[in-house]
């Protein structure tokens, strides 16, 4: 049961396993990520650095990831202090 | 903006050195002896090349796996890093009672090839998922698994301590860490083949293999008496204890590999003709040495059974001996 819905969810192309979603943490500051659906990345927001999902595969080592622009990352600072 | 981007990047690479300070355990030791960048583009070829099936890596991997049948313990949740990982999905055949199993590895084609087939010949009843990720930056919250497992894939890491307590912080408490990694004596015939051709035609030697671990036994840690081989570039059991697991364990196995002679056409021919003068058989075909280093360590845990303080016995040898009639 749980399988299908793993796979349906890689089948989709967006997003990663609910069993992933439990255990992934960024690699370099080992704090939680959160998932972007927009830009299909994983975003370590303590250090304001993204990382690509190809294919439903995240790519989680450090010379594959992406800083964030500072806009975004002011678009995310003010989010947070709005909550 | 340009400036907010500048900004950006020296606080990554600031966190960058931190979190290498954090995990690495050799804070002066700059020395990169493998290029893990190299490493993943060859793991890429890799993954185009390779067959589907290598009797050696298979080999390795069933005594890797056999090891988990002689645990009680079932292990829900696993890692798998590095190496031959194919091999050990299609040879788990529901050992270990694993239930969510995790595919990682640096190289994304190598992924690749195993999701592929995972989905022409699929393990019943485990959720296998995949990721592409760096065994010195595992990206694993800590205390989530109970077994990592790694066959042949973290002789080639530059800080092999650092990974396995990045591992062992990934474990849950009496989780299993479990780990294949080539020995110092793999491809010895090689080594010599290599040095001995070009001493002959340059006078001197360089490298021409990867550096790797060397089993060292202790005379003084074992009861008996075995060879104390020297020192190299790191020590496994070293490694086990250092990075903080208990009870650990480690053995050694050696493989020899047979190849017919054509093996020696993707050598160069000096190497090559002193290669087959040296090792070659009456047969025609010439050995190749593997050596596989097996570690296993557990993450502490009250339950485990742990050695009494020193001098807390109450009991001598000598009465045992007089007990149970050792009188010869």
């Amino acid at each position: 049961m749980v399988r299908g819905s793993g796979s349906l969810l890689r089948s989709a192309g967006v997003g990663i396993s609910t069993t992933l979603a439990e255990i992934l943490v960024c690699p370099l500051s080992k704090q939680p990520l959160r998932h972007c659906p927009k830009t299909n990345s994983l975003i370590s927001d303590s250090i304001g650095v993204s990382y690509p999902i190809v294919d439903g595969i995240p790519l989680l080592v450090p010379a594959d990831a992406k800083i964030i622009d500072a806009g975004d990352i002011k678009d995310s600072e003010e989010r947070d202090s709005t909550v | 903006m340009r400036a907010a981007a500048d900004l950006c990047r020296r606080s990554l690479s600031s966190v960058l050195r931190r979190s290498c300070r954090l995990y690495c355990t050799d804070q002066n030791s700059r020395v990169k002896i493998f290029d893990r960048n190299l490493k993943r583009k060859q793991r890429d070829r890799a993954a185009w090349l390779m067959s589907s099936k290598d009797s050696l890596l298979d080999a390795v991997a069933e005594n890797l796996l056999d090891r988990l049948e002689d645990c009680k313990k079932t292990f829900p949740t696993a890692l798998c890093m590095g190496g031959s990982l194919e091999a050990i999905r299609r040879l788990l055949h529901g050992r270990g009672g694993i239930e969510k199993l995790i595919m990682m590895d640096t190289s994304h084609d190598m992924v690749k090839l195993c999701e592929q087939a995972e989905q022409s010949l699929p393990n019943k009843n485990v959720e296998t998922s995949f990721i592409v990720a760096d065994e010195e930056f595992l990206p694993v919250k800590e205390s989530s698994l109970d077994l990592v497992i790694s066959c042949l894939g973290l002789h080639w890491t530059n800080d092999l301590p650092g990974a396995m307590i990045q591992s062992r912080l990934a474990l849950k408490p009496d989780g299993l860490f479990l780990a294949a990694i080539l020995g110092g004596e793999t491809l010895r015939e090689l080594r010599i083949a290599c040095t001995v051709a070009q001493m002959e035609r340059e006078g001197g030697i360089s490298p021409r293999l990867s550096p790797l671990a060397q089993y060292v036994i202790m005379e003084k840690a074992l009861p008996y008496n075995t060879t104390c081989y020297d020192m190299d570039y790191l020590v496994a059991w070293e490694s086990v204890t250092r990075a903080g697991f208990s009870l650990p364990g480690v053995d050694v196995d050696e493989y020899t590999v047979r190849y017919n002679s054509d093996f020696e056409e993707r050598y160069r021919l000096a190497t090559a003709a002193v290669y087959e003068s040296m090792f070659a058989a009456e047969d025609g075909t010439i050995p190749a040495t593997f050596q596989v280093i097996f570690m296993t360590g557990w993450r502490e845990h009250p339950s485990q059974q742990r050695a009494k303080q020193r001098g807390s016995a109450t009991v001598s040898f000598k009465d045992i001996q007089k007990q149970f009639g050792g009188g010869s």
